[in-house]
Protein backbone atom coordinates (compact mmCIF):
# COMPACT_ATOMS: atom_id res chain seq x y z
CA UNK A 1 0.00 0.00 0.00
CA UNK A 2 2.89 2.08 0.78
CA UNK A 3 4.17 1.62 -2.36
CA UNK A 4 1.31 2.67 -4.52
CA UNK A 5 0.73 5.90 -2.33
CA UNK A 6 4.47 6.48 -2.96
CA UNK A 7 3.86 6.09 -6.89
CA UNK A 8 0.96 8.23 -6.62
CA UNK A 9 2.87 10.72 -4.89
CA UNK A 10 5.62 10.53 -7.75
CA UNK A 11 2.84 10.62 -10.83
CA UNK A 12 1.15 13.93 -9.18
CA UNK A 13 4.46 15.61 -8.63
CA UNK A 14 5.83 14.82 -12.42
CA UNK A 15 2.39 15.95 -13.91
CA UNK A 16 2.31 18.79 -11.60
CA UNK A 17 5.95 20.19 -12.89
CA UNK A 18 5.39 19.13 -16.51
CA UNK A 19 2.12 21.25 -16.14
CA UNK A 20 4.22 24.00 -14.40
CA UNK A 21 5.83 24.51 -17.39
CA UNK A 22 2.95 25.83 -19.69
CA UNK A 23 1.27 27.52 -16.90
CA UNK A 24 4.55 29.54 -16.47
CA UNK A 25 4.65 30.13 -20.25
CA UNK A 26 1.34 31.75 -20.33
CA UNK A 27 2.18 33.68 -17.36
CA UNK A 28 5.03 34.97 -18.68
CA UNK A 29 3.32 35.83 -22.14
CA UNK A 30 0.83 37.87 -19.80
CA UNK A 31 2.97 39.52 -18.18
CA UNK A 32 1.78 38.49 -14.99
CA UNK A 33 3.71 38.69 -11.85
CA UNK A 34 5.57 34.98 -11.21
CA UNK A 35 7.72 35.51 -8.66
CA UNK A 36 7.51 38.53 -6.34
CA UNK B 1 -0.40 11.14 -36.66
CA UNK B 2 2.33 8.60 -36.50
CA UNK B 3 5.02 11.52 -36.56
CA UNK B 4 3.65 13.53 -33.45
CA UNK B 5 3.72 10.12 -31.24
CA UNK B 6 7.15 8.94 -32.30
CA UNK B 7 8.84 12.34 -32.06
CA UNK B 8 7.08 12.80 -28.62
CA UNK B 9 8.25 9.61 -27.77
CA UNK B 10 12.00 10.67 -29.10
CA UNK B 11 11.90 13.61 -26.81
CA UNK B 12 10.37 12.30 -23.39
CA UNK B 13 12.97 9.38 -23.55
CA UNK B 14 15.93 11.31 -24.67
CA UNK B 15 15.45 14.12 -22.21
CA UNK B 16 14.98 11.74 -18.97
CA UNK B 17 17.03 8.83 -19.77
CA UNK B 18 18.57 9.21 -22.88
CA UNK B 19 20.75 12.40 -22.02
CA UNK B 20 21.69 11.39 -18.43
CA UNK B 21 23.40 7.91 -20.16
CA UNK B 22 25.09 10.06 -22.37
CA UNK B 23 26.49 12.43 -19.45
CA UNK B 24 27.39 9.50 -17.83
CA UNK B 25 29.44 8.12 -20.51
CA UNK B 26 30.37 11.71 -20.63
CA UNK B 27 31.55 12.01 -17.37
CA UNK B 28 33.23 9.18 -17.06
CA UNK B 29 35.49 9.50 -20.07
CA UNK B 30 36.61 13.10 -19.37
CA UNK B 31 36.01 14.04 -16.37
CA UNK B 32 38.12 17.31 -15.32
CA UNK B 33 38.59 17.18 -11.55
CA UNK B 34 39.09 21.02 -9.89
CA UNK B 35 42.32 21.78 -8.03
CA UNK B 36 40.89 22.31 -4.94
CA UNK B 37 42.81 24.03 -1.83
CA UNK B 38 44.39 22.34 1.00
CA UNK B 39 41.35 23.56 3.45
CA UNK B 40 43.87 22.50 6.38
CA UNK B 41 46.98 24.09 5.48
CA UNK B 42 47.33 28.20 6.44
CA UNK B 43 47.18 30.43 3.45
CA UNK B 44 45.45 33.55 2.04
CA UNK B 45 41.93 33.25 1.69
CA UNK B 46 39.83 35.31 -0.55
CA UNK B 47 37.42 38.07 1.52
CA UNK B 48 33.95 37.03 1.13
CA UNK B 49 30.87 39.26 0.68
CA UNK B 50 27.89 37.32 1.62
CA UNK B 51 24.54 38.62 -0.05
CA UNK B 52 21.07 37.33 2.00
CA UNK B 53 18.45 39.47 0.24
CA UNK B 54 15.26 39.81 2.33
CA UNK B 55 11.53 40.92 2.58
CA UNK B 56 9.64 40.62 5.81
CA UNK B 57 12.31 38.35 7.28
CA UNK B 58 12.19 39.42 10.78
CA UNK B 59 11.75 36.48 12.57
CA UNK B 60 14.54 34.56 10.90
CA UNK B 61 17.52 36.60 9.73
CA UNK B 62 18.74 36.39 13.48
CA UNK B 63 19.43 32.78 13.33
CA UNK B 64 20.39 32.92 9.71
CA UNK B 65 23.22 35.58 10.65
CA UNK B 66 24.23 34.14 13.46
CA UNK B 67 24.55 30.67 11.18
CA UNK B 68 26.28 33.06 8.86
CA UNK B 69 29.04 34.39 11.70
CA UNK B 70 29.59 30.92 13.09
CA UNK B 71 31.10 29.10 9.20
CA UNK B 72 34.16 28.13 9.70
CA UNK B 73 36.18 30.87 7.41
CA UNK B 74 39.69 31.67 8.20
CA UNK B 75 39.50 34.54 5.58
CA UNK B 76 38.00 37.97 5.68
CA UNK B 77 33.77 37.80 5.18
CA UNK B 78 31.19 40.57 5.95
CA UNK B 79 27.73 40.14 5.52
CA UNK B 80 25.18 42.37 3.65
CA UNK B 81 21.89 41.94 4.31
CA UNK B 82 19.62 43.65 1.56
CA UNK B 83 15.93 44.59 2.92
CA UNK B 84 13.61 44.64 -0.10
CA UNK B 85 11.11 46.56 1.03
CA UNK B 86 10.18 44.86 3.86
CA UNK B 87 6.91 45.89 6.22
CA UNK B 88 7.74 44.29 8.91
CA UNK B 89 10.27 44.50 11.69
CA UNK B 90 13.28 43.27 9.46
CA UNK B 91 15.80 46.00 9.88
CA UNK B 92 15.34 46.46 13.88
CA UNK B 93 15.42 42.62 14.35
CA UNK B 94 18.62 42.33 13.21
CA UNK B 95 20.11 45.65 14.62
CA UNK B 96 18.89 43.80 17.73
CA UNK B 97 20.54 40.95 17.18
CA UNK B 98 23.58 42.96 16.47
CA UNK B 99 23.64 44.77 19.68
CA UNK B 100 24.15 41.31 21.14
CA UNK B 101 26.91 40.42 19.27
CA UNK B 102 30.77 41.84 18.69
CA UNK B 103 30.78 40.51 15.07
CA UNK B 104 28.18 43.67 14.29
CA UNK B 105 30.93 45.07 11.82
CA UNK B 106 30.76 42.53 9.87
CA UNK B 107 27.54 43.04 9.06
CA UNK B 108 25.58 45.36 6.83
CA UNK B 109 22.12 46.17 6.48
CA UNK B 110 20.91 47.91 3.24
CA UNK B 111 17.22 49.15 2.70
CA UNK B 112 15.99 49.58 -0.67
CA UNK B 113 12.81 50.12 -2.05
CA UNK B 114 10.37 46.83 -2.84
CA UNK B 115 11.62 46.05 -6.48
CA UNK B 116 12.24 42.02 -6.34
CA UNK B 117 15.68 39.71 -5.51
CA UNK B 118 17.10 40.71 -8.58
CA UNK B 119 17.27 45.02 -7.40
CA UNK B 120 17.96 43.56 -4.13
CA UNK B 121 21.19 41.68 -5.05
CA UNK B 122 22.26 44.63 -7.41
CA UNK B 123 22.35 46.73 -4.43
CA UNK B 124 24.36 44.22 -2.44
CA UNK B 125 27.07 43.40 -4.79
CA UNK B 126 27.31 47.43 -5.49
CA UNK B 127 28.32 47.94 -2.00
CA UNK B 128 29.90 44.39 -1.49
CA UNK B 129 34.36 44.53 -1.67
CA UNK B 130 34.61 40.70 -1.14
CA UNK B 131 36.53 39.17 -4.34
CA UNK B 132 34.53 36.56 -3.61
CA UNK B 133 29.98 36.92 -3.69
CA UNK B 134 28.53 34.39 -1.77
CA UNK B 135 24.80 34.42 -2.13
CA UNK B 136 22.39 32.56 0.61
CA UNK B 137 18.60 32.90 1.45
CA UNK B 138 17.03 34.26 4.90
CA UNK B 139 15.71 30.33 5.39
CA UNK B 140 18.33 28.44 5.02
CA UNK B 141 21.04 27.14 7.15
CA UNK B 142 24.49 25.87 6.22
CA UNK B 143 26.62 23.12 7.52
CA UNK B 144 30.03 24.54 9.46
CA UNK B 145 32.49 23.58 6.68
CA UNK B 146 30.30 25.10 3.71
CA UNK B 147 32.25 28.15 3.00
CA UNK B 148 35.91 26.70 3.22
CA UNK B 149 34.46 23.86 1.14
CA UNK B 150 32.37 26.15 -1.90
CA UNK B 151 35.71 28.68 -2.15
CA UNK B 152 38.45 26.30 -2.10
CA UNK B 153 37.41 25.55 -5.58
CA UNK B 154 38.71 29.48 -6.12
CA UNK B 155 42.11 27.82 -6.66
CA UNK B 156 41.25 26.97 -9.90
CA UNK B 157 41.55 30.26 -11.99
CA UNK B 158 39.16 28.63 -14.65
CA UNK B 159 36.58 28.26 -12.05
CA UNK B 160 34.12 31.41 -11.69
CA UNK B 161 31.69 30.34 -9.89
CA UNK B 162 30.82 27.44 -7.13
CA UNK B 163 27.36 25.67 -6.28
CA UNK B 164 26.66 23.99 -3.21
CA UNK B 165 24.20 21.00 -2.72
CA UNK B 166 21.04 21.63 -1.05
CA UNK B 167 19.51 19.03 0.90
CA UNK B 168 15.86 18.73 1.46
CA UNK B 169 14.37 16.68 5.02
CA UNK B 170 12.22 15.09 2.30
CA UNK B 171 15.33 13.35 0.97
CA UNK B 172 16.77 11.37 4.34
CA UNK B 173 12.91 10.49 5.26
CA UNK B 174 10.86 11.02 2.70
CA UNK B 175 8.18 8.55 4.29
CA UNK B 176 7.91 10.60 7.17
CA UNK B 177 7.43 13.70 5.50
CA UNK B 178 3.32 15.32 5.53
CA UNK B 179 4.45 17.10 2.82
CA UNK B 180 2.60 15.45 -0.02
CA UNK B 181 4.57 16.43 -2.82
CA UNK B 182 8.13 14.95 -0.33
CA UNK B 183 8.38 11.73 -2.35
CA UNK B 184 8.73 13.03 -5.75
CA UNK B 185 10.64 15.95 -5.30
CA UNK B 186 12.61 13.83 -3.34
CA UNK B 187 13.38 11.86 -5.77
CA UNK B 188 13.25 14.51 -8.65
CA UNK B 189 15.97 16.77 -6.43
CA UNK B 190 18.33 13.53 -6.19
CA UNK B 191 17.97 12.59 -10.22
CA UNK B 192 18.38 16.80 -11.09
CA UNK B 193 21.43 16.73 -8.30
CA UNK B 194 23.02 13.95 -9.78
CA UNK B 195 22.70 15.50 -13.85
CA UNK B 196 24.72 18.14 -11.71
CA UNK B 197 27.36 16.44 -11.28
CA UNK B 198 28.05 14.89 -14.01
CA UNK B 199 27.62 17.73 -16.22
CA UNK B 200 29.91 19.72 -13.14
CA UNK B 201 32.49 17.05 -14.16
CA UNK B 202 32.24 17.14 -17.50
CA UNK B 203 33.20 21.28 -17.89
CA UNK B 204 30.18 23.03 -15.90
CA UNK B 205 26.79 22.90 -14.33
CA UNK B 206 23.76 24.84 -16.07
CA UNK B 207 23.06 27.18 -13.04
CA UNK B 208 23.73 27.18 -9.39
CA UNK B 209 21.51 26.42 -6.07
CA UNK B 210 20.56 29.71 -5.02
CA UNK B 211 20.38 28.84 -1.64
CA UNK B 212 23.87 28.50 -1.46
CA UNK B 213 26.57 29.51 -4.40
CA UNK B 214 29.37 31.73 -4.78
CA UNK B 215 30.81 33.73 -7.79
CA UNK B 216 33.59 35.83 -8.79
CA UNK B 217 33.06 38.99 -8.05
CA UNK B 218 34.86 40.69 -11.34
CA UNK B 219 32.18 38.80 -13.54
CA UNK B 220 28.59 39.50 -11.50
CA UNK B 221 26.83 42.25 -13.68
CA UNK B 222 23.59 43.46 -12.87
CA UNK B 223 20.56 41.50 -13.17
CA UNK B 224 17.61 43.30 -15.02
CA UNK B 225 14.95 43.92 -12.79
CA UNK B 226 12.54 41.83 -13.82
CA UNK B 227 14.84 38.58 -13.62
CA UNK B 228 13.47 35.00 -12.59
CA UNK B 229 16.53 33.45 -12.18
CA UNK B 230 18.77 35.17 -10.96
CA UNK B 231 20.82 31.63 -9.98
CA UNK B 232 20.71 30.47 -13.33
CA UNK B 233 21.07 33.53 -15.15
CA UNK B 234 24.11 34.88 -13.29
CA UNK B 235 26.22 31.82 -13.90
CA UNK B 236 25.32 31.31 -17.13
CA UNK B 237 26.83 34.64 -17.92
CA UNK B 238 30.48 33.51 -16.11
CA UNK B 239 29.81 30.19 -18.18
CA UNK B 240 29.22 32.25 -21.26
CA UNK B 241 32.53 34.11 -20.88
CA UNK B 242 34.54 30.89 -20.54
CA UNK B 243 34.24 30.00 -16.94
CA UNK B 244 33.29 27.01 -15.16
CA UNK B 245 30.70 26.65 -12.58
CA UNK B 246 30.83 23.74 -10.61
CA UNK B 247 29.25 21.73 -7.86
CA UNK B 248 30.58 20.74 -4.76
CA UNK B 249 28.48 17.97 -2.86
CA UNK B 250 30.42 18.82 0.06
CA UNK B 251 29.18 22.55 0.46
CA UNK B 252 25.72 22.12 2.62
CA UNK B 253 22.80 24.00 2.64
CA UNK B 254 19.70 22.27 4.60
CA UNK B 255 16.32 23.29 4.30
CA UNK B 256 12.39 21.92 3.71
CA UNK B 257 10.55 20.57 1.14
CA UNK B 258 7.12 22.77 -0.13
CA UNK B 259 3.93 22.03 2.26
CA UNK B 260 2.18 20.50 -0.69
CA UNK B 261 1.27 20.73 -4.10
CA UNK B 262 -0.12 24.26 -4.81
CA UNK B 263 2.97 25.49 -3.22
CA UNK B 264 5.28 23.26 -5.14
CA UNK B 265 3.48 24.63 -8.27
CA UNK B 266 3.86 28.09 -7.93
CA UNK B 267 7.38 27.10 -7.55
CA UNK B 268 7.76 25.11 -10.05
CA UNK B 269 6.02 27.63 -12.66
CA UNK B 270 8.32 30.20 -11.60
CA UNK B 271 11.17 28.20 -11.95
CA UNK B 272 10.31 26.93 -15.69
CA UNK B 273 8.82 30.69 -16.66
CA UNK B 274 12.29 31.79 -15.96
CA UNK B 275 13.97 28.77 -18.04
CA UNK B 276 11.74 30.97 -20.71
CA UNK B 277 12.78 33.87 -19.62
CA UNK B 278 16.50 33.21 -19.93
CA UNK B 279 16.47 32.31 -23.44
CA UNK B 280 14.71 36.13 -24.20
CA UNK B 281 17.83 37.38 -21.83
CA UNK B 282 20.80 35.77 -23.31
CA UNK B 283 19.59 34.28 -26.61
CA UNK B 284 23.32 32.93 -26.82
CA UNK B 285 22.73 29.82 -24.71
CA UNK B 286 20.91 28.55 -27.96
CA UNK B 287 23.82 29.28 -30.49
CA UNK B 288 26.93 26.50 -30.37
CA UNK B 289 29.61 28.43 -30.94
CA UNK B 290 29.00 30.85 -28.16
CA UNK B 291 27.83 28.49 -25.27
CA UNK B 292 30.50 25.99 -24.30
CA UNK B 293 27.82 24.05 -22.57
CA UNK B 294 25.28 23.81 -25.47
CA UNK B 295 24.26 20.40 -25.57
CA UNK B 296 23.70 20.27 -22.22
CA UNK B 297 21.61 23.37 -22.32
CA UNK B 298 19.42 22.16 -24.57
CA UNK B 299 19.21 18.64 -23.55
CA UNK B 300 18.99 19.56 -19.53
CA UNK B 301 17.40 22.93 -19.65
CA UNK B 302 15.16 23.58 -23.33
CA UNK B 303 14.62 19.67 -23.15
CA UNK B 304 12.14 20.56 -20.14
CA UNK B 305 10.91 22.62 -21.58
CA UNK B 306 9.87 20.43 -24.30
CA UNK B 307 8.47 17.48 -22.00
CA UNK B 308 5.52 19.12 -21.36
CA UNK B 309 4.43 19.65 -25.33
CA UNK B 310 5.73 15.66 -26.18
CA UNK B 311 3.27 14.66 -23.21
CA UNK B 312 0.80 16.52 -24.71
CA UNK B 313 1.71 15.47 -28.26
CA UNK B 314 1.51 11.79 -27.56
CA UNK B 315 -2.02 11.43 -25.55
CA UNK B 316 -3.07 12.95 -28.39
CA UNK B 317 -1.41 11.04 -30.95
CA UNK B 318 -2.21 7.62 -29.03
CA UNK B 319 -6.26 8.93 -28.60
CA UNK B 320 -6.47 9.17 -32.30
CA UNK B 321 -4.36 6.21 -33.42
CA UNK B 322 -5.68 3.89 -30.60
CA UNK B 323 -8.06 1.79 -33.10
CA UNK B 324 -5.27 1.50 -35.43
CA UNK B 325 -2.54 -0.78 -33.26
CA UNK B 326 -2.12 -2.59 -30.20
CA UNK B 327 1.32 -0.36 -29.86
CA UNK B 328 -0.89 2.69 -29.59
CA UNK B 329 -3.39 1.36 -27.72
CA UNK B 330 -1.01 0.22 -24.77
CA UNK B 331 0.30 3.52 -25.21
CA UNK B 332 -2.81 4.95 -24.52
CA UNK B 333 -3.67 2.41 -21.45
CA UNK B 334 0.34 3.14 -19.86
CA UNK B 335 -0.82 7.25 -19.93
CA UNK B 336 -4.26 6.85 -18.93
CA UNK B 337 -2.91 4.51 -15.91
CA UNK B 338 -0.35 7.01 -15.01
CA UNK B 339 -2.83 10.16 -14.84
CA UNK B 340 -4.96 8.46 -13.22
CA UNK B 341 -2.00 7.62 -10.32
CA UNK B 342 -1.79 11.50 -10.95
CA UNK B 343 -5.49 12.22 -10.60
CA UNK B 344 -5.23 10.08 -6.95
CA UNK B 345 -2.03 11.91 -5.86
CA UNK B 346 -3.80 15.53 -6.49
CA UNK B 347 -7.10 14.41 -4.32
CA UNK B 348 -4.78 12.97 -1.46
CA UNK B 349 -2.76 16.39 -1.93
CA UNK B 350 -6.31 18.44 -1.31
CA UNK B 351 -7.53 15.88 1.42
CA UNK B 352 -4.00 16.87 3.53
CA UNK B 353 -4.08 20.66 2.31
CA UNK B 354 -7.53 20.35 4.26
CA UNK B 355 -6.71 18.39 7.09
CA UNK B 356 -3.49 20.49 7.17
CA UNK B 357 -2.53 20.98 11.01
CA UNK B 358 -1.80 24.44 9.53
CA UNK B 359 1.87 24.01 8.74
CA UNK B 360 2.78 27.52 7.56
CA UNK B 361 3.72 27.41 3.61
CA UNK B 362 7.29 28.14 2.26
CA UNK B 363 8.07 31.29 0.56
CA UNK B 364 9.59 30.66 -2.82
CA UNK B 365 13.14 29.60 -3.05
CA UNK B 366 14.84 26.76 -2.80
CA UNK B 367 13.98 26.25 -6.51
CA UNK B 368 16.17 29.29 -7.73
CA UNK B 369 18.37 26.78 -8.42
CA UNK B 370 16.07 23.38 -9.06
CA UNK B 371 15.39 24.96 -12.23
Amino acid sequence: MEAVRKLTRIAFTFVMMNYAAVVGLVALRKGREVWK
Amino acid sequence: MESVFWWSIVVIVYVYAGYPLLLAAWARLTARTVPKADIGTARDWPALSILVAARNEAARLPARIANLLDLTYPGRREIIVISDGSTDDTVAAVSSFLSTTRASSRVRVIEIPAGGKPLALNAGAAAADGEILVFADARQQFAPDALVQLIANFDDPRVGGVTGELLLDCESAPSGNESSVADGVGVYWRYEKWLRRQESAVWSTLGATGAIYALRRSLWKPLPPDTLLDDVLAPMRAVLAGYRIVFEERALAFDRVSPNGAAESRRKTRTLAGNYQILAQEPRLLVPVLNPVWLQYVSHKFGRLLVPWALVGLFISTVVLAETSWVFASALAAQLGFYGLALAGAVMDARERHHSSGRAELPVALGKGMS
